[in-house]
């Protein structure tokens, strides 16, 4: 795979490795360290991707495995507010809702959020088997118990 | 919110895309901000601890200490340096294994092995300056405590040192026993 393939198989699939980095850490400039490591680290590994996977399945592997294996120190997320909201937003609205599903999603562990992210992809449980390195059968009772915690932190 | 309701907040999630120009700097050795990070302190260390070796022979009476004792002033500040080396090549390392539980405990291999050389290199730099410090000294009662309690704080250093280690290869094993 050459420089220019790469750079557009990676700008066609950004936007999953945004997600990865907003869900694996918390502020905003480990989420750009994060980004610029897995960027690095797939280009790195490019020369050993023979394209018998998906291109997908391969970036979805090396990224959550760089995600998840990379030492992070634990900082709270600390932000500086221009200004205290006058009242609270709107609920239900599509941002929100957005919103609280990542919130619910960041309190999960490293590997249910891997498990979770694959699933959201909309990638077979097959796949997400092979990705994960566990089996199928476990896949979909996992995916089963992290969809439950889910919905009850929804619901808080 | 239902499975297909989770996919497809998912998937309306997006996030500023980046341009090509910047995802070509990110693929490059030198704008890695990790790689940054421990080639910032390679020099930094280089650069003082050099500058110690040059003053260290009148500063501190080289030429009055056994000729082991500066070899060994030497090597500990050559181990200080180089013991960076092995853990820049971890951080350029791909993590490209066939899953990603496979590629966790790669990892964890690789982790335990630097850990064990980050703190004999500590253990080893310890002991080489203690050496040289105490070369020539005449021990008294008083000057045999201060001894005692440097140790002390040493073992103190060396104890945390190890506790990070085991807290950061505890933390790996577990997320890979939630791969089982």
């Amino acid at each position: 795979m050459n420089e220019t393939e790469f750079l557009t198989l990676i700008d066609q699939h950004q936007g999953i490795i945004h997600k990865i980095c907003r869900l694996y850490r918390d502020s905003p400039q480990d989420r750009e360290d994060l980004f610029q490591e897995i960027v690095f680290k797939l280009w790195k590994a490019a020369p050993q991707f023979r394209g018998e996977a998906k291109f997908s399945s391969w970036m979805y592997r090396v990224a959550l495995s760089t995600a998840i294996a990379v030492y992070r120190k634990k900082k709270p997320d600390i932000r500086f507010m221009p200004a205290v909201p006058d009242s609270p937003e709107m609920p239900n609205q599509p941002d929100e809702q957005r919103e609280q599903l990542f919130l619910a999603l960041k309190q999960l562990n490293d590997a249910d959020k891997a498990l979770i992210t694959l699933y959201l992809e909309d990638l077979s449980y097959q796949e997400i088997a092979e990705i994960a390195g566990i089996s199928e059968s476990n896949v979909g009772a996992r995916l089963n118990r992290i969809r439950s915690k889910i919905q009850q932190l929804l619901k808080k | 919110m239902e499975g297909d309701a989770l996919q497809s907040a998912w998937q309306q999630m997006t996030a500023s895309q980046r341009t090509n120009t910047e995802l070509q700097a990110m693929m490059k050795e030198n704008t890695h901000p990790v790689l940054k990070r421990i080639r910032k302190q390679l020099i930094i260390e280089t650069i003082a601890f050099t500058a110690f070796l040059f003053v260290y022979y009148d500063f501190f009476d080289g030429d009055r200490k056994p000729v082991y004792a500066n070899v060994l002033l030497v090597s500990a500040m050559l181990l200080v340096i180089l013991h960076n080396i092995p853990g820049y090549m971890m951080a350029r390392q791909t993590i490209n294994s066939d899953n990603i539980k496979q590629s966790l405990q790669v990892q964890l291999k690789k982790m335990r092995t630097y850990a064990a050389l980050s703190i004999a290199a500590r253990v080893l730099t310890s002991a080489c300056l203690l050496l040289f410090f105490t070369s020539v000294i005449t021990f008294t009662t008083q000057k045999s405590w201060l001894l005692a309690v440097l140790i002390a704080v040493m073992v103190v250093q060396l104890g945390w040192l190890a506790v990070i280690w085991l807290k950061r290869i505890r933390q790996m094993r577990t997320t890979i026993d939630l791969f089982q």
